[in-house]
């Protein structure tokens, strides 16, 4: 009967995060970018001012949505715990290395998914990179790798990300001119800011709920062969799927497809490096930011990690456009997954 | 609670109330002179200055282009490309010309490296945007080349055109780029 319930809700969660990506880019989001923890960290660092590309800066409500809406369901339901410690700065150092692997790709895992059901088919290579990057990471969990155990930290510690993201919400409305706001390219485009936060909100707490997580629900597959995760991740692609084509948004094809290109090999890998890095730190990119807001520190500073990530990307130009990754990506993506390695390699505890 | 605590608490709610203020002060200055709307306007007369520049450094490409003298309109466009290769207008003159001249593969070369180096070509919300042009371009393209591709499969000039072709479609169709 629990178990039962816990699909349930991991159903309800993968519908919620289906519908709301769809209906984002449907309201005004970038195309196949209703939902995008990369791009959306890409903008947040980019109205901070951390990069200079006004084209992609906007603070965007979702983000702040996910932490708060996690942060008052596990207040509420008294799953807010204030814990970390446990290797600060790998969770600092995978969190920029995910965001770079991101950018290469184009996308986050939840923007993987949302490109997919809008019928495009170069993220067929990203799908096929996750998952051999999170079985990569099963493996050395399998082979003994596990960090160090977190402890209770001072309860000041979890407010600091929540708190962050309600600033993030009320600096554009105080100070216009320490937030950016570009009013052209994706920063132009944006579903209107209460739509994106009622969004954000459901999304964060139906994830809190639920512990939905692209990468966490191949992982359990690979793990012990549970589903429950699983099952909500093929929601989310399943919903998105039909409302796609229903809001007469699914163009399916490889070629010509919006902020995506045809380097498959280094999608790939850029995908490994997200999916491997997902595992070590237990949790994709928007896992983090659920987990920050139920009071875990460590992935609060991985959340620091992907805005540096989201800085960095636009400053050294480690990304991909139409016409493929740049350099600096490629080298980016291969320093990220010997850095990946060399942490799973290193803590492991052979019995 | 002891006098230390008293304190900190009297210090955090002074430091609040005296931020909130000088950051409300600063924002009602400004919105009392009008400018509320400066970076916008801005950007707009930016943009036209830009564009009044262009206007004048081009002359003699957009005079000669008029008058239907295409090879004299490109010699002069190759040294303005010369001597300003930041200028990505250039590469949609040049595009317009290969164009007028029935070169469609070349046309569609220089619009993708002129949208390479200035986005705001495929971006409706700026002055810029001629990105229905390149989608009429592109989708006439898409059927031209598709079928020399099928008759030339090896052919690298084609194989290129088409890339391009697809680079320029990807980026008209939007996304997070």
């Amino acid at each position: 009967m629990k178990l039962l319930k816990m699909i349930d809700v991991s159903i309800v969660a993968g519908a919620v995060l289906g519908i709301a990506g769809v209906l984002l880019a449907y309201f005004g989001n970038p195309v196949n970018s209703g939902i995008c923890v990369s791009c959306f960290m890409e903008n947040i660092a980019g109205a901070l001012q951390l990069h200079n590309d006004i084209r992609m800066s906007y603070i965007r409500p979702e983000l702040a949505g996910f932490v708060l809406g996690s942060f008052f369901v596990a207040t509420q339901t008294g799953r807010f715990h204030v814990k970390g410690g446990s290797s600060p700065i790998i969770h600092f150092l995978l969190g920029f290395f995910m965001i770079a692997g991101c950018a290469v790709f184009i996308g986050c895992p939840i923007k993987m998914i949302l490109r997919l059901s809008a019928g495009d088919l170069t993220a067929v290579a990203a799908t096929l990179g996750l998952i051999f990057g999170v079985w990569l990471g099963v493996k050395y969990i399998k082979g003994g790798f596990v960090l160090d155990r977190k402890r209770e930290l001072p309860w000041i510690n979890g407010f600091i990300i929540p708190l962050f993201a309600v600033l993030l919400l009320i600096l554009p409305v105080i100070s216009h001119s320490f937030i950016r706001a570009g009013q052209k390219g994706p920063a132009a485009w944006h579903a209107p800011l209460y739509v994106s936060l009622l969004a954000g909100l459901a999304v964060g707490a139906f994830a809190q709920r639920s512990g939905l997580c692209i990468t966490g629900g191949i992982r359990n597959f690979f793990l012990a062969r549970e589903k429950t995760l699983l099952y909500g991740v093929i929601t989310a692609f399943s919903v998105a799927l039909v409302l796609n084509a229903f809001l007469g948004q699914f163009r399916w094809g490889m070629n010509a497809q919006p902020a995506s290109h045809l380097s498959h090999g280094w999608t790939f890998l850029a995908m490994v490096l997200v999916g491997f890095a997902s595992i070590l730190i237990d949790g994709c990119p928007f896992r983090q930011l659920i987990k920050a807001g139920e009071g875990d520190v460590d992935a609060g500073i991985t959340t620091l990690g992907m805005l540096y990530g989201g800085a960095l990307v636009y400053l050294w130009v480690i990304r991909s456009t139409s016409a493929g990754p740049t350099f600096e990506g490629k080298i980016m993506v291969l320093t990220g997954l010997l850095f990946s390695l060399v942490v799973a390699m290193t803590l492991r505890r052979k019995l | 609670m002891d006098w230390l605590d008293r304190l900190s608490i009297a210090a955090i709610v002074a430091i609040t109330i005296i931020t909130i203020g000088m950051v409300a002060d600063r924002e009602i200055m400004k919105r009392q002179q009008g400018n509320s709307g400066v970076e916008a306007e801005q950007e707009k007369s930016s943009y036209a200055l830009q564009m009044e520049m262009d206007n004048k450094l081009y002359q003699e490409v957009i005079s000669y282009k008029e008058q239907g003298l295409y090879p004299e309109a490109m010699a002069e466009l190759k040294k303005i490309m010369k001597k300003y290769p930041e200028k990505s207008l250039s590469y949609v003159y040049m595009a317009q010309l290969y164009l007028k001249q029935g070169d469609m593969g070349d046309s569609i070369h220089n619009y993708r490296q002129a949208v390479e180096m200035e986005p705001d070509y495929v971006d409706d919300r700026t002055p810029l945007f001629i990105g229905d042009k390149i989608k009429k371009l592109v989708t006439e393209g898409r059927k031209k080349f598709g079928r020399e591709k099928t008759l030339r499969p090896k052919d690298k000039e084609v194989r290129k055109t088409i890339d391009d072709i697809y680079y320029l479609q990807s980026r008209l169709a939007g996304g997070c780029e």
